[in-house]
C-alpha cells in the first residue's frame, strides 16, 4: 500500500522533529518568548546600526544605551511593577494617574516649604497606599482587577486635578541638584552618563528580580498566575491572598517610584501627566515575553521590553518621522508578540 | 491489617457543615489510622467530598471537633491542615502547570539561605523526593509536559516534602490507565508500610477492594458505617451505600426489556431524517424515530453521537437533508425551534452547557418553560411553584428544597433536575445526550428507570451514553456511530449484547 510507503518515508523526518524537540526540551521553554524580544531588539539596534552610524560615531553605543534608560526609567519601574501584577494574572490600569497624581503632589509639597527628605517618601507612599487599596478590592471584595483599579485611576486622576489643573514648576534646590547629578563616563562624542534615575530604575529592577526568581514570596507570584484565581496556590497551603494583595501594592509603589522619576524628568507637576502611560506600561510587559494570562514571564524580560519601546522611538526620530508612527510600530510589534505567545500557547496544549 | 493500631492518627467527632439549602454533613465520625488505607465510600452526595474538603481546610466545620494525633485542630484552611501533616492529592491536580516539577514539589518548602532561594539545593532536594516514589522525570522539566499520573506522584512527592502524617487521595486514579493505577498504588503501599495513613476515595470497586483495609461508609450526608475490608463483601457495600439492597438494581433491566415491542407495521413515525447532515460534524444519515420508543446511540468517544443529536435537535444547522416532524417538512434552526415542535436535547456537558450554577433549582426547572412560552409571557408563580413541587416529587430530587442553588447539588441530583427542565416542556421527543455520566450507582438506576417510564407514556426518546451495558438495557433499536458516521441499525433482540455491537464498530471500521 502507498499509505505504508509514506509513513515509512515520513519516520525519519519524525524522528528529526523528535530528537529537536528533545534537544528544546532540555532548553526551558519559558524563555522562548523573551527570546523573541531578544531577537526583536537585536533586529532593531542591527537597523539602527546600518542606518545611522557615521564614520565617527557608531549607533550602538553606551552612549544610545544611557540615553534610553534616562527616558525610559520611569516607564522600566512602571513596567516592573506591572510585571508582579500580570504574574499572577491581574492588571494594573491606575498607574498612569498615580503618576500624575505624585508629580502635583511633590510639586504642593515644595511649595508648602516641606524638606526633600519627607516629600520624597511621602510621594512614594501615595503610590502604595493607591496600590493597597486595589489590593485590598480585589483580595478582600473580590472585585475584577480591571474595575478595581480603573476605579483608582479616577480616582488618582480626580485627586490630581483637585490639586491642580494647572502645570506646577517644581522649585527646590535640593530636589534641581538631584535632577542634576550625574556620572559622566568618556569624552566629547562619545560622552555617556548615569544618572539618579538610571541608578534608581536599575536598582528596582535587580531588587524585582531577586524577589521574583528567589523568594517564596516571589514562587507564589508565579502559583497565582497557574489560573483559577489561586486555588492551586491555595490548596497547596500557600497564602494566596496576601500574595494577591502585596503584588498591588508593589505595583502601586513602583507607580510612586516613577511618578518621583518622571517629576526629576519633567521637574514639573501636571494633571495631563501620564495618560495611557498604563498601557505603554502593560504593552512593555508583554513584548517583554510575559503572558497577559498571567503565570509566565520575567521581570529581565520586561527590561528588554522596555528598551525595544524606547528602541522605537529612537529609530522613529532618527528616521524624521512623525512621532505618531511610534504607535503604529508598537502597535505592530505588540500585535506579533501577542500572535507568538498564541501561537506557543496553542502548541503546549 | 494485623493487631489493632493504638491511637488513631485523625478523629473526627459530630462533624455538620451545612450550606444554603443543603444539609451536607449531618453528625458524622470518622477516624483514621496510621499505616492504614482507609476508603471512604458514598453515592454522589453523600458527603464525600465535603468530609475531605473538611479535613483538608477547605470547608469550615460548622459543629463537631477534629482531633490530630490527639490534640484538637482548628482547620481555617489548607495551609493549616498542612502544618497539621494532612496533605491532600485531587482528582484534578492542583499543581501549577506553568512551573517546573521541582517548583511544584517544592513549593513553599524552598531550600534557603537567609530570605534567598537555593535553587540548587532544592532541586536536589526534589529529586531525591521524586527518587523516592521511583519516578524518573527531570525536576527542570515543566510540570504541564507530564501525564496526570506522573502530575499525581508529584502531587505524592509534595506529601513527602511536608512529611506528612496523613495522605488524602481524592478520585486519584479516574484519569489513570491501569499500568498507572498500579504505580500508583505500589506507591500508596509503601507510604503505608512507612505509617502514613492513606484516605481513599473511589469510584472504582475494584480499586477499593485491591488497596483498603477498612472502609467508611456515608449516605445522604451521615454516617452509615465503619467496616474492616474483609467483613463487608460488594453486595453489602452498595446496599449500604444505596440504602437498598442491589436487587432493585437488576430490577430495571427486566423491565426494559418486557417493553421491547418491535413495531414491524408501525404507526407513522414522529420524526423521520433523511441524509441529515453537516459537514465536519457528522456525515448524511437516516433515522426514524416513534413515539413510546427507545432508540440507543452506541459508538465511542467522538463518533459522532452528540453531533447526530445536536443536528436533530436544532442545536447545529445542517447541510443536508430534510427532517420531517410528524410527517410535516421542518427546518430546526434552533434549539427553540425545535422545542417549540416538542424536540427537547439535554447536553452532554451537565456543567457548561446544562446548569445554571447561580440560579436555584427552581429558576433552573423554569428556564426551558419559560423559553418555549417566550419572554413576554412569565410564568405565574403558583403553577411554577407546582411544576416544580411535582417534579421534584417524582424525580426525587434532594435535597428537595427548590430555593436550593444548583451547583450545590451533587452531579446526579443536577441531572435529575435538567431532566425535570426538558419534561416540564411536555415534549413528545427527548434527547439524553450521556445523562447518567459521572452519577453514581443509585442515581443512575433512577433515571435509567425514569427513562424507560416515559417511553412507556409514549414519549420517544434518543438515549445516548458510553456505557454500551446501559444502552442495550434501555433501547428498543441501536444506531451504531463510528467515524462520523451511522454505521448499522439494529434491533435491539435478546441476542444482541455488547460483543455484538462492539463487533458491527469494529467490522464496519475493517470495511471502510
Amino acid at each position: 500500500m502507498s499509505t505504508d510507503e509514506m509513513v515509512r518515508a515520513e519516520r525519519p523526518a519524525a524522528t528529526v522533529v523528535h530528537r529537536a524537540r528533545r534537544a528544546l526540551s532540555g532548553f526551558d521553554r519559558r524563555f522562548l518568548p523573551v527570546l523573541g524580544t531578544i531577537l526583536t531588539l537585536m533586529i532593531m539596534l542591527g537597523v539602527g546600526q546600518e542606518r545611522y552610524s557615521t564614520e565617527r560615531v557608531d549607533f550602538i553605543s553606551m552612549k544610545l544605551l544611557s540615553n534610553l534608560l534616562v527616558d525610559n526609567s520611569y516607564l522600566l519601574v512602571l513596567a516592573v511593577g506591572m510585571t508582579f501584577v500580570i504574574l499572577t494574572g491581574g492588571i494594573d490600569l491606575s498607574v498612569g494617574a498615580v503618576v500624575a497624581l505624585v508629580g502635583l503632589s511633590i510639586a504642593e509639597m515644595f511649595s508648602a516649604g516641606l524638606p526633600i527628605v519627607v516629600v520624597l517618601p511621602v510621594a512614594v507612599l501615595i503610590g502604595t497606599t493607591c496600590g493597597l487599596l486595589i489590593g485590598v478590592m480585589v483580595q478582600v471584595f473580590d472585585i475584577q482587577p480591571f474595575i478595581a483599579s480603573l476605579a483608582v485611576m479616577f480616582l488618582a486622576r480626580g485627586l490630581a486635578n483637585v490639586i491642580s489643573v494647572n502645570s506646577l514648576k517644581i522649585d527646590d534646590d535640593g530636589f534641581s541638584a538631584l535632577a542634576a547629578w550625574s556620572l559622566k563616563f568618556g569624552e566629547g562624542r562619545e560622552l555617556w552618563r548615569i544618572n539618579a534615575s538610571i541608578v534608581v530604575a536599575l536598582s528596582v529592577l535587580l531588587i524585582a528580580f531577586l524577589v521574583l526568581h528567589y523568594t517564596r514570596f516571589g514562587r507564589s507570584v508565579y502559583g497565582l498566575g497557574a489560573g483559577d484565581g489561586g486555588a492551586a496556590v491555595n490548596l497547596m497551603g500557600l497564602r494566596p491572598a496576601r500574595t494577591r494583595v502585596w503584588v498591588y501594592v508593589i505595583s502601586g509603589t513602583c507607580a510612586g517610584i516613577a511618578g518621583v522619576l518622571f517629576a526629576l524628568y519633567t521637574k514639573s507637576g501636571f494633571n495631563l501627566t501620564g495618560i495611557g502611560m498604563e498601557l505603554d506600561a502593560i504593552a512593555a510587559v508583554v513584548i517583554g515575553g510575559t503572558l497577559l494570562s498571567g503565570g509566565v514571564g520575567f521581570v529581565l524580560g520586561t527590561g528588554a521590553g522596555v528598551l525595544v519601546y524606547g528602541l522605537i522611538q529612537v529609530l522613529i526620530a532618527r528616521e524624521g518621522l512623525d512621532s505618531w508612527w511610534t504607535r503604529v510600530f508598537i502597535g505592530v510589534v505588540l500585535l506579533a508578540f501577542v500572535v507568538l505567545q498564541r501561537v506557543l500557547a496553542v502548541r503546549r496544549r | 491489617m494485623s493487631a489493632a493500631p493504638p491511637a488513631p492518627v485523625v478523629q473526627m467527632t459530630g462533624i455538620s457543615i451545612a450550606f444554603p439549602g443543603v444539609k451536607a454533613l449531618d453528625d458524622v465520625g470518622f477516624r483514621l489510622f496510621p499505616g492504614e488505607v482507609h476508603a471512604l465510600m458514598g453515592e454522589n452526595g453523600a458527603g464525600k467530598s465535603t468530609l475531605i474538603k473538611a479535613l483538608t481546610g477547605v470547608y469550615q466545620i460548622d459543629s463537631g471537633r477534629i482531633e490530630v494525633e490527639g490534640r484538637e485542630v482548628r482547620l481555617d484552611g489548607p495551609s493549616q491542615a498542612q502544618a497539621a501533616g494532612i496533605s491532600t492529592v485531587y482528582q484534578e491536580v492542583n499543581l501549577c502547570a506553568n512551573l517546573t516539577v521541582a517548583e511544584n514539589v517544592m513549593l513553599g518548602h524552598e531550600v534557603r539561605h537567609g530570605p534567598f532561594i537555593d535553587w540548587r539545593a532544592t532541586r536536589r532536594k526534589a529529586a531525591e523526593y521524586l527518587h523516592r516514589l521511583h519516578l524518573d522525570v527531570d525536576p527542570r522539566s515543566m510540570l504541564s509536559s507530564h501525564t496526570i499520573a506522573v502530575q499525581q506522584l508529584c502531587a505524592i512527592a509534595r506529601a513527602l516534602v511536608v512529611d506528612a502524617k496523613v495522605l488524602v487521595l481524592d478520585e486519584p486514579t479516574s484519569s489513570l490507565d491501569n499500568a498507572e493505577v498500579a504505580e500508583l498504588f505500589r506507591v500508596v503501599r509503601s507510604l503505608k508500610d512507612d505509617g502514613v495513613a492513606v484516605l481513599f476515595v473511589s469510584h472504582f470497586l475494584d480499586q477499593i477492594y485491591e488497596i483498603s483495609d477498612r472502609i467508611t461508609v456515608l449516605r445522604n450526608g451521615r454516617l452509615v458505617g465503619e467496616h474492616m475490608i474483609a467483613d463487608l463483601p460488594r453486595r453489602d457495600l452498595i446496599a449500604a451505600m444505596i440504602g437498598k439492597s442491589g436487587d432493585a438494581l437488576a430490577g430495571i433491566e427486566e423491565k426494559a426489556r418486557s417493553t421491547i415491542t418491535i413495531h414491524s407495521d408501525r404507526e407513522e413515525p414522529f420524526l423521520t431524517a433523511v441524509g441529515l447532515g453537516k459537514n465536519g460534524s457528522v456525515q448524511p444519515f437516516d433515522v426514524d424515530l416513534y413515539a413510546g420508543e427507545i432508540l440507543g446511540v452506541a459508538g465511542l468517544l467522538g463518533s459522532g453521537r452528540t453531533e447526530l443529536a445536536r443536528l436533530l435537535s436544532g442545536a447545529d444547522r445542517p447541510d443536508t437533508g430534510d427532517v420531517r416532524v410528524q410527517s410535516a417538512l421542518t427546518r430546526l434552526t434552533s434549539p427553540l425551534a425545535a422545542l417549540s415542535r416538542g424536540i427537547a436535547y439535554s447536553t452532554e456537558d451537565r456543567k457548561k452547557e446544562g446548569i445554571v450554577g447561580d440560579l436555584t433549582v427552581r429558576e433552573n426547572i423554569a428556564l426551558a418553560m419559560q423559553a418555549r412560552r417566550g419572554t413576554w409571557r412569565p410564568i405565574p408563580r403558583r403553577q411554577l411553584d407546582d411544576v416544580v413541587a411535582r417534579y421534584i416529587t417524582a424525580l426525587q430530587i434532594s435535597p428537595p428544597n427548590p430555593n436550593a442553588l444548583i451547583r450545590n447539588l451533587s452531579g446526579g441530583n443536577q441531572q435529575k433536575v435538567l431532566l425535570a427542565r426538558w419534561l416540564a416542556t411536555a415534549p413528545r421527543l427527548l434527547i439524553l445526550d450521556e445523562p447518567t455520566r459521572g452519577i453514581d450507582v443509585g442515581a443512575k438506576a433512577e433515571i435509567q428507570k425514569l427513562v424507560t417510564e416515559l417511553a412507556q407514556d409514549g414519549m420517544s426518546v434518543v438515549f445516548i451514553s458510553s456505557e454500551l451495558e446501559e444502552v442495550l438495557r434501555l433501547s428498543q433499536r441501536l444506531v451504531v456511530m463510528r467515524d462520523r458516521q451511522k454505521v448499522d441499525e439494529l434491533v435491539n433482540t435478546d441476542d444482541v449484547t455488547t460483543a455484538t455491537i462492539l463487533e458491527t464498530i469494529a467490522e464496519s471500521g475493517a470495511r471502510a
